[in-house]
C-alpha cells in the first residue's frame, strides 16, 4: 500500500500549532511502553501516521532506501530482503512497528556495536517542525555535509524535534552466511567480549546470558567459516538468541518486573544492583558486547539513574510508566541547557510529545 | 578607533588571558593565517591567539563573548571551503598547540586526543597495537582531528568504515560563553539528543572542540588492491554498481578519469595505465579467506564490464604506491596547470554518466579543463578545474563553472558538498539546495548554541537576504519566495 498524507498531516499540525494544542505523534503504537506519560498532557491530540505509507525510492545498487514514516517496518525489511539487502542496525520488529517510530525512538538491535546504529544509517529526513513548517534535511546520498546534520539528530529524539514524514537510509547487502557460536564462561564477565572486539573478525553480535556467551559471525562464507574455526565454541542452530534480543521477547523479558536498559562502555564492570524491597535479586543480561545491559528490577527510577550515572552510563526504562516517573536518565548542566535550546529551536511551544522523552527539557 | 588601534587594544587585553607570545598581531605573523586550503579567499584577522590550555580557550571565548568579538577556530588550515577563513574584525583561534595524544587505550580500543593532533598521527600511534583510526582523508598527514570533526571528513575507506561521525565517541567543547561540556559517551549512545551528530560537521559554528575521543579499529589482517582499467568512464561507473549489486562492500572504491590518471602517473609513477579512459581502484580487506573469495568475485564483475586491464597489487609496497597515486591526485593535477579548483559534490551514482557528459559540455562552454577523481562507492565527485589565476577573468570563470557543477549535483538529487564543507565557498549554492524554512531552521539551531552569532559568523548558512541576491532560491508551487525582500 502506498499513500502520501503529507498535506493532511501538515494541515492538521498547523491547525494544532495555531491552537497551541499539544500532540501525541503515533505510528503503529508498538512502542507505547517507551517514555513517560505525565498527567498534564492527557488532553493531547493524536496525530497518526498510519495512513502515510509507502516506499518513495529504492534503488538497491545505490544502497539507499526512502520510505514514508508510517510504512510498516516489517514491509521495509521484506522489500529490502527481496533485493538481498537489510537495515544494518537490525531494529526491533515489534508487531505493528513503523519505520518512523523505529527511528524516532532510535532503536537498534544486537548488530549495533558492529554494524552501527539507526542514526549512523540515516541520510535524510523530511519533517514538520513544531511551527508547522515542512523541512527537508540531508538527502539520498551517502556523503553530505551541507548544513548541520539535523537528520541524525532527529533519530532518537522521540518526535520532540519534529514529526518525521519521510526517511532515507543507507542499506547494506545481507550477509552470505550467518552463524552463531556459544561458549561457557563466568557470569557477568564482559572481558571476553571486549577482547574479541579488538580482533579483526566478522563478528556481528555478542551477548552474555547467564553463563553462556553467544557470538554471531556474518559475512562471506569463506570468512565466516575461517573465523568459526579460529574461535571454536559450539554452533547454535536457528537465529537464537538474536531474534529474541532484537524484539525484546527473549525469555529473559518474561520476568514481570519492569525492564531497564543501561547503555555504558562495554568494559564497564558488572554493576552492583541492590535487591528489590522484597529481597528478589535483579536479573541482568549483557548485549552489544557488554555495552547494553538489560535489567529486570522493581527498584525506583531514581535508583537506576544513580547506578547508571556512577558508571558514566545512562538508563532507560522499557516498561510502561510507574507513578509518572521519568523513563530516561535526567540531563543536567550545560548539556541540558544546550538541549533545551535545541528543543526550543524546533518546537518552541513543546507541542510534540511533551514530557514523553526528557520532561526536564520541556519545563 | 582605527583598525590598528583596535588590534593593539585587543592584543593587550588578550595578553592578560594567555601568555604574551601566544597572541600574534604583526602583519608578518598574521599572514600564514590569511586563508585555508582554498586560497582564493583571503582575509586578515585582527589578532591570532594560540591558546595552549583548555582554561585559556575558555578565557578567550568568555572575553570574545563579553566584547562581542567574532572567533574563527583553525586546525591545520587544510580545509577546502574557506571554513577557517579569518574574520576581519575578529580573533583567529589557532589550535596547533593542542597536539598531544592524551590517552591511547589499546585494551578498550579508543584514543583521547587534543584537537590539534594530526589525523595520521593517531593511526601511527595506534598501529603498534594492531589498531588504527579509520577515516583517512587524503590530507591526513597534515589535517587535524579537530578539523576532521568540524568537517565530518571522509576518506578513501569511508564506504566500508564510515565518516568521522561514525568513528568519534565523544568530544569536549567550549561554548561561546566559555563553558566546558562533554558530548557523546564511551558506550554506544548518550542520554538526550544526539548532540555528537550535530556537532560533527558543524564547521566551527557551534562550539570550539578541545578534546576528541576516537574509536580505534583492529587493522585488517589482509588488504588487497585490484586496479581495473576501462575504455569509458561509463563502463567503469557501471562496474561500481555491479560490484555493489553482488553484495560486496569494498574497503575503498575510487574512480579516476583520463586527465586525473595521467596527472597522478606523472606525479607518483605508480604504474597507472595512461591510455585508459578510466581506472578503478578497488580495495578488499578482511581475513585471508574473505579477501581471496572477494577478489575472485570482483575480478569477474570487472571482466564482465569489459575491463581492458585487470591487475592485483602483488606486494604491500605496490598496493601503497597505487594508493599514493590516488591520494596525491590533487597536487598532481596542480602540476598540470598553474592553479586548480577542487569541487566536492555528491550525486546518486546512477546519474554519473549524465553528470559527466554535462560537465564535459560545461568544460567546453567555459573553456576550462576538468579532471575527475571520484569516491565512486559513495557517489562523492571531485572535479578539479584547471585554470590560471594570472589570466584576467579566469578565476571568476572558474568559480562560475564550479557553481554550475554544484547546481548540477543538486539537480540530479545530490548535494553541494560531500565532505569539504560549505564554509564561505558554497554559501550561495546552499540557497539552491535548501528552501527558506529549512535555512531558517539551520539559523535557529546555530542560535541554540551561539545566540549572538560570534562563532565563525557568515559561514555555512546563507541569510535569506543573500539568497535573494543570489536569485536562486527554490520556487515552490510557482510562488516567488519572500517577495517582501528587496531585490538587487
Ligand atoms: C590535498 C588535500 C586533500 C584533501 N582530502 C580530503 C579528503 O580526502 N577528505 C576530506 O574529507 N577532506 C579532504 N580535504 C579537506 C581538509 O583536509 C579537511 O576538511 C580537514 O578535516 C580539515 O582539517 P584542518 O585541521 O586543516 O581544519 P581547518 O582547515 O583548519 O578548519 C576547517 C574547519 O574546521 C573548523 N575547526 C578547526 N578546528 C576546530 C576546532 N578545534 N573546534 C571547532 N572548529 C574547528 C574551522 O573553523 C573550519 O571551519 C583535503 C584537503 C587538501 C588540501
Amino acid at each position: 500500500m502506498t499513500n502520501d498524507a503529507s498535506n493532511e498531516l501538515l494541515g492538521s499540525v498547523r491547525e494544532h500549532v495555531v491552537n497551541e494544542q499539544p500532540m501525541h505523534i503515533v505510528g503503529g503504537n508498538s512502542k507505547a511502553f517507551l517514555g513517560c506519560k505525565l498527567s498534564d498532557v492527557d488532553d493531547a491530540a493524536t496525530v497518526s501516521l498510519n495512513n502515510h505509507v509507502g516506499v518513495v525510492n529504492y534503488e538497491p545498487t545505490e544502497l539507499v532506501f526512502t520510505a514514508r514514516s508510517g510504512t510498516l517496518l516489517s514491509d521495509v525489511v521484506q522489500t529490502l530482503k527481496q533485493s538481498g539487502q537489510q537495515l544494518p542496525f537490525e531494529p526491533p520488529q515489534l508487531p505493528g512497528a513503523t519505520l518512523g517510530g523505529t527511528l524516532a525512538c532510535g532503536l537498534s538491535g544486537p548488530a549495533r556495536p558492529y554494524g552501527g546504529a539507526a542514526r549512523d544509517h540515516t541520510l535524510g529526513v523530511r519533517v514538520i517542525n513544531g511551527k508547522g513548517e515542512l523541512l527537508r534535511f540531508g538527502g539520498e546520498v551517502m556523503k553530505n555535509v551541507a548544513g548541520y546534520d539535523v537528520s541524525r539528530v532527529q533519530v532518537g529524539a522521540y518526535g520532540t524535534l519534529g514529526l518525521l514524514l519521510e526517511v532515507s537510509l543507507k542499506v547494506l547487502p545481507l550477509p552470505e552466511t550467518t552463524l552463531t557460536l556459544a561458549f561457557e564462561q563466568n557470569e557477568h564477565d564482559t572481558t571476553p567480549m571486549v577482547q574479541l572486539a579488538r580482533r579483526f573478525l566478522p563478528v556481528t553480535a555478542a551477548a552474555l546470558i547467564g553463563r553462556t556467551r553467544y557470538i554471531r559471525l556474518a559475512g562471506s562464507d569463506a570468512g565466516v567459516q575461517a573465523a568459526a574455526k579460529e574461535l571454536g565454541g559450539e554452533r547454535v542452530v536457528d537465529n537464537e538468541p538474536w531474534q529474541g534480543l532484537r524484539d525484546l521477547n527473549h525469555e529473559f523479558f518474561n520476568d514481570p518486573r519492569p525492564t531497564w536498559r543501561i547503555s555504558c562502555a562495554d568494559y564497564t564492570p558488572a554493576l552492583t544492583i541492590p535487591n528489590d524491597e522484597d529481597g528478589q535479586p535483579a536479573k541482568v543480561l549483557y548485549d552489544w558486547g557488554g555495552a547494553q545491559r538489560w535489567i529486570k528490577t522493581s527498584l525506583a527510577s531514581h535508583a537506576l539513574f544513580e547506578i547508571a550515572a556512577n558508571a558514566n552510563a545512562h538508563a532507560t526504562r522499557f516498561s510502561t510508566a510507574m507513578n509518572n516517573e521519568p523513563s530516561h536518565q535526567p540531563i543536567s548542566g550545560v548539556s541540558a541547557r544546550l538541549q533545551r535550546e535545541l528543543r526550543t529551536s524546533f518546537d518552541p511551544l513543546r507541542l510534540f510529545n511533551r514530557s514523553r522523552f526528557h520532561p526536564e527539557l520541556d519545563s | 578607533m582605527s583598525r590598528l588601534e583596535k588590534r593593539q587594544e585587543f592584543a593587550n587585553q588578550l595578553r592578560a588571558l594567555v601568555p604574551q607570545g601566544q597572541v600574534l598581531q604583526s602583519d608578518e605573523d598574521l599572514r600564514p593565517y590569511e586563508s585555508d586550503g582554498l586560497t582564493v579567499f583571503k582575509a586578515s584577522p585582527l589578532v591570532v591567539v594560540l591558546p595552549a590550555t583548555v582554561a585559556e580557550v575558555q578565557a578567550v571565548l568568555k572575553w570574545a563573548s563579553k566584547n562581542s568579538v567574532p572567533v574563527v577556530a583553525r586546525g591545520a588550515g587544510t580545509g577546502l571551503s574557506g571554513g577557517a577563513l579569518p574574520h576581519e574584525e575578529g580573533i583567529l583561534l589557532g589550535l596547533a598547540k593542542f597536539n598531544q595524544i592524551l590517552e591511547l587505550n589499546s585494551e578498550h580500543g579508543f584514543a583521547r586526543v587534543q584537537p590539534g593532533v594530526r589525523n595520521l598521527a593517531i593511526s601511527d600511534a595506534a598501529r603498534p597495537h594492531g589498531l588504527y583510526y579509520a577515516p583517512d582523508p587524503s590530507s591526513q598527514i597534515a589535517c587535524t582531528i579537530g578539523g576532521n570533526v568540524a568537517e565530518n571528513s571522509g576518506g578513501v575507506h569511508c564506504l566500508k568504515y564510515g565518516l568521522t561521525v561514525h568513528n568519534v565517541l565523544a568530544v569536549t567543547v567550549v561554548t561561546i560563553d566559555g563553558e566546558l561540556v562533554t558530548i557523546g559517551a564511551m558506550g554506544c549512545d548518550n542520554a538526550g539528543y544526539d548532540l555528537m551528530a550535530l556537532l560533527t560537521g558543524s564547521e566551527g559554528m557551534l562550539a570550539v572542540t578541545v578534546e576528541v575521543t576516537v574509536k580505534l579499529l583492529p587493522v585488517p589482517p589482509v588488504a588487497k588492491l585490484v586496479m581495473a582499467a576501462f575504455d569509458s568512464v561509463e563502463s567503469a561507473g557501471d562496474a561500481v554498481g555491479k560490484v555493489i549489486a553482488e553484495g560486496i562492500i569494498p574497503a575503498g572504491l575510487e574512480l579516476m578519469d583520463s586527465p586525473a590518471i595521467k596527472a597522478a602517473e606523472a606525479f607518483a609513477h605508480c604504474g597507472y595505465p595512461t591510455d585508459a579512459a578510466a581506472v578503478l581502484l578497488c580495495e578488499l580487506d578482511g581475513t585471508q579467506a574473505e579477501v581471496e573469495a572477494q577478489i575472485g568475485r570482483v575480478s569477474d564483475v570487472f571482466n564482465a564490464c569489459a575491463a581492458t586491464q585487470l591487475h592485483t597489487a602483488q606486494t604491500e609496497e605496490e598496493r601503497l604506491l597505487l594508493w599514493k597515486g590516488r591520494k596525491s591526485a590533487f597536487p598532481a593535477v596542480g602540476r598540470l596547470s598553474p592553479d586548480y579548483y577542487c569541487i566536492d559534490g555528491t550525486i546518486p551514482r546512477r546519474e554519473l554518466s549524465k553528470v559527466l557528459s554535462r560537465m564535459d559540455e560545461l568544460s567546453k562552454e567555459f573553456n576550462l579543463r576538468i579532471a575527475n577523481v571520484f569516491h565512486a562507492g559513495d557517489g562523492n565527485l571531485h572535479p578539479l578545474i584547471l585554470y590560471d589565476a594570472s589570466v584576467e577573468g579566469e578565476t571568476e570563470r572558474t568559480e562560475q563553472l564550479g557553481s554550475q557543477i554544484l547546481q548540477l549535483c543538486v539537480e540530479v538529487g545530490g548535494t553541494v558538498t560531500g565532505e569539504h564543507g560549505v564554509g564561505v565557498e558554497k554559501i550561495n549554492e546552499m540557497c539552491v539546495q535548501f528552501d527558506e524554512a529549512t535555512l531558517q531552521q539551520f539559523h535557529s539551531v546555530k542560535a541554540a548554541f551561539d545566540p549572538v552569532g560570534l562563532l565563525n559568523p557568515g559561514k555555512v548558512v546563507p541569510t535569506l537576504q543573500r539568497c535573494a541576491e543570489f536569485g536562486a532560491l527554490h520556487v515552490h508551487h510557482g510562488q516567488v519566495p519572500h517577495p517582501d525582500i528587496e531585490r538587487f
